[in-house]
């Protein structure tokens, strides 16, 4: 418990520093490793940091000591000489891209080991720091180089951010991106470029052998939860931050344990726990389910308003209209409003709050909807044209497109619903 | 039969294209008027979307060149939309149909730039006209294969290109929308658009083409389609193996190397 106070209120200031840099690392590595787990590539990125171990071995005999410079730069030499070995072979021999990769791998990394054996029967006395490259050892960061790692991680946030465009194209669709002219073997090498970059600045605090696990695991655990690539890519990064500072608290904790292995046993809990419960499974998904169905309604209350101010030619609502409306809701009313003037459905001035002209659109169909479905009850159950309304109001968020082309054609596109209003169409039938 | 014409939107001059070793088009000569809807007719394997892939510059010829809009490629990209076959991408990447639509405008921003409100509304336009408004937030995997077909067709409008090249972007559609959106290509080729479409069913290419090329590994024809949708053309184009070039293919691709390339 002392421990855990003492790690977490970061009064020691080298803790601080460490905590900053696993923060940086783990959404460098987590945004990066999505992207090239959408792009099915989730192999590579083992086989990139598996071989970048010769490098670092390389890095430690040219510099004679642990120079976080040299071990950079030889890990990410010897990254890239992987990296375009496999683009090679594929493109020259007939092998599969499994093999090739799989090949790679155990070659390089074999070759690190016995560099590594090697250098441990030199007698170096500063041989003993490498053996943290194998499975990682957070703890043990320079304040100096945790600046060399913390400056790269930035760097690769900045040139995603910049290329965020870009790389979804890549991802989806890289042949359209080369009909429109882009230049995508380029942004294809920026990439690869990122990736080495990012494995390089895990190995010291995670290791090469785990490195991958900080890569793909949080873009696949978030992948779970949402179907978005902005949510996916922010939900990666969390989890990626949360079992980079739980592993490096074991590791502060606990003497002479290396911090890699704790970060995948916390990242491989969050992927089990986002199985069990992620919205595709269903647990917290109703509980979800149901708060974004009511947020709905209260938007779709709301355009509903403002679409009628419309049809009987008042312009724009003031906010007491509004909230007069629903005396019960105001809290829900502000909150909606301010979500749909974010997301440019209505506009709010001077004057008071109205539709732009793509909230028009949507309001209309809510209307549509709701009117289509009043006919619907009327004509085809029957029902007398004052009972209808309530029934209407819960379908008109529920109703998807194909059952309202359905509702359209089985009605014949009526014109009036029972209550002789409009069934808004086109926007002339405003 | 085989009609060129002056000034033409799109020439194709002598292509040949090849995979690793074997040609699937032989020597296209073809050039094609501005402001018409043209189909490209032809059985499977017939290299219609090869020929499309070339003219989209994604294959390197092995001899011939191809320009457009009387300039080499590079020089008018902006003006040029292109809609692949569907299977071409993964639909279970996260996006939703309006992100997927948005792209279309990328080749006009340019690297770097973000879309803005302005884009946007290019793509629900475009989302608009091929009836897939309602769904502009769904979820890509989601959506039925002729969904996504009118998805890539909404992408191409939104490039609001002058030569627009798709490759059956019918396949999996239904009827009513088939008909819509040739109505809408129609009026497009009426504005000066040239539109290009490769499409598998004779009966509404004959309803709706004004042009057609047809293919079979050699250019059967290119031409009016009163001209060319003829019995004679059409048995040409369809009936039979082209057996000598098909012999000719397999000899070359046992060679160990292309002795069509220079
Ligand atoms: N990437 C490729 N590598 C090798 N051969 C290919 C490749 N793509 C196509 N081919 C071959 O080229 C020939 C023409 O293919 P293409 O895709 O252009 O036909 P298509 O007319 O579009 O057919 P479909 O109607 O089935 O779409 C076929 O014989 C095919 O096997
Ligand atoms: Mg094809």
């Amino acid at each position: 418990m002392e421990d855990f106070l003492y790690f977490f209120t970061f009064q020691d200031p080298s803790i601080t520093w460490v905590v900053m840099g696993i923060t940086l690392l783990g959404i460098g590595s987590a945004y990066v490793g999505t992207f090239s787990f959408l792009d099915k590539k989730a192999l590579l990125g083992d086989a990139i940091s598996h071989a970048v171990l010769p490098g670092i071995c390389l890095g430690f005999v040219l510099a004679g000591e642990k120079d976080p410079r040299y071990i950079v730069t030889g890990a990410f030499l010897s990254g890239a000489l992987a990296t375009f070995l496999s683009s090679w072979l594929k493109q020259n021999t007939k092998l599969s891209e499994d093999s090739i990769i799989a090949s790679i791998l155990s070659i390089f990394f074999g070759i690190g080991i016995v560099a590594l054996t090697a250098l441990q029967k030199s007698g170096n006395p500063e041989i003993a720091g490498l053996n943290s490259f194998i499975f990682g050892n957070a703890i043990g960061i320079a304040e100096a180089d945790l600046f060399l790692y913390g400056g790269l991680s930035l760097a690769i946030l900045l040139v995603l951010s910049l290329f965020l465009k870009e790389f979804r194209l890549m991802v989806f669709d890289p042949g359209f991106g080369k009909a429109i002219g882009f230049p995508m073997k380029g942004i294809r090498f920026i990439f690869n470029v990122l990736l080495i970059l990012a494995v390089v600045i895990g190995i010291q605090a995670i290791g090469v052998v785990l490195m991958a696990a900080l890569l793909i695991t949080p873009g696949a655990a978030a992948r779970f939860w949402t179907d978005r690539l902005q949510p996916l890519l922010l939900l990666a990064a969390f989890f990626s931050i949360l079992s980079g500072i739980l592993g490096t608290y074991v590791s502060f904790v606990v003497p002479q344990m290396p911090t890699g292995p704790w970060v995948v046993v916390f990242l491989s809990l969050i992927a089990l726990i986002s199985f069990i419960f992620s919205p595709k499974s269903g647990i917290i998904k109703r509980f979800i389910a149901r708060r974004s169905y009511l947020n709905k309604t209260h938007r779709d209350h709301l355009m509903k308003a403002l679409f009628k101010a419309r049809e009987v030619n008042q312009g724009s609502m003031t906010l007491e209209e509004i909230y007069a409306l629903y005396p019960f809701h105001k809290k829900e009313i502000a909150h909606s409003l301010q979500l749909l003037t974010r997301q440019g459905l209505v506009i709010q001035d001077s004057q008071g709050v109205q539709l732009s002209s793509l909230g028009t659109s949507d309001a209309m169909r809510i209307v549509r909807l709701h009117r289509l479905w009043e006919v619907y009850l009327n004509e085809f159950m029957n029902i007398a044209p004052d009972h209808v309304h309530e029934s209407a109001e819960q379908m008109e968020h529920l109703l998807t497109p194909e059952l309202e082309a359905l509702l359209e054609q089985r009605l014949n596109y009526p014109a009036l619903d029972p209550h002789q209003e409009t069934i808004p169409r086109e926007s002339h039938d405003l | 039969m085989i009609t060129q014409v002056p000034h033409p939107v799109l020439e194709v001059h002598d292509l040949t294209v090849s995979y690793d070793q074997h040609p699937v088009l032989w020597n296209v000569d073809l050039s094609l008027p501005a402001g018409q809807l043209i189909g490209i007719l032809g059985p499977n394997g017939a290299g219609k979307s090869t020929l499309i892939k070339s003219i989209m510059g994604l294959i390197q010829p092995t001899s011939g060149y191809i320009k457009i809009f009387d300039k080499p490629l590079p020089d008018v990209r902006s003006r040029i939309s292109y809609v692949p076959q569907r299977e071409s991408v993964d639909w279970n990447f996260p996006a939703s149909v309006l992100d997927v639509v948005v792209m279309g405008t990328y080749g006009k921003l340019g690297l770097f730039r973000r879309p803005g409100k302005k884009e946007v509304q290019i793509a629900q336009d475009a989302l608009d006209q091929v009836g897939m408004m309602a769904y502009s937030k769904r979820q890509i995997s989601e959506l039925s294969g002729g969904q996504q077909q009118r998805v890539f067709i909404a992408r191409a409008l939104a490039q609001q290109a002058d030569l627009y090249l798709m490759d059956e972007p019918f396949a999996g559609v239904d009827m009513a929308t088939e008909t819509a959106i040739f109505q809408l290509l129609q009026d497009m080729a009426r504005a000066g658009k040239t539109v290009l479409v490769v499409h598998h069913d004779i009966h509404s290419a004959m309803n709706f083409f004004e042009w057609c090329i047809m293919l079979n590994l050699h250019l059967v024809a290119s031409g009016p389609k009163d001209q060319v949708m003829t019995e004679e053309l059409l048995r040409k184009t369809y009936g039979g193996k082209l057996n000598l070039l098909t012999q000719v293919t397999d000899l070359i691709r046992k060679q160990d190397f292309n002795p069509l390339k220079r």
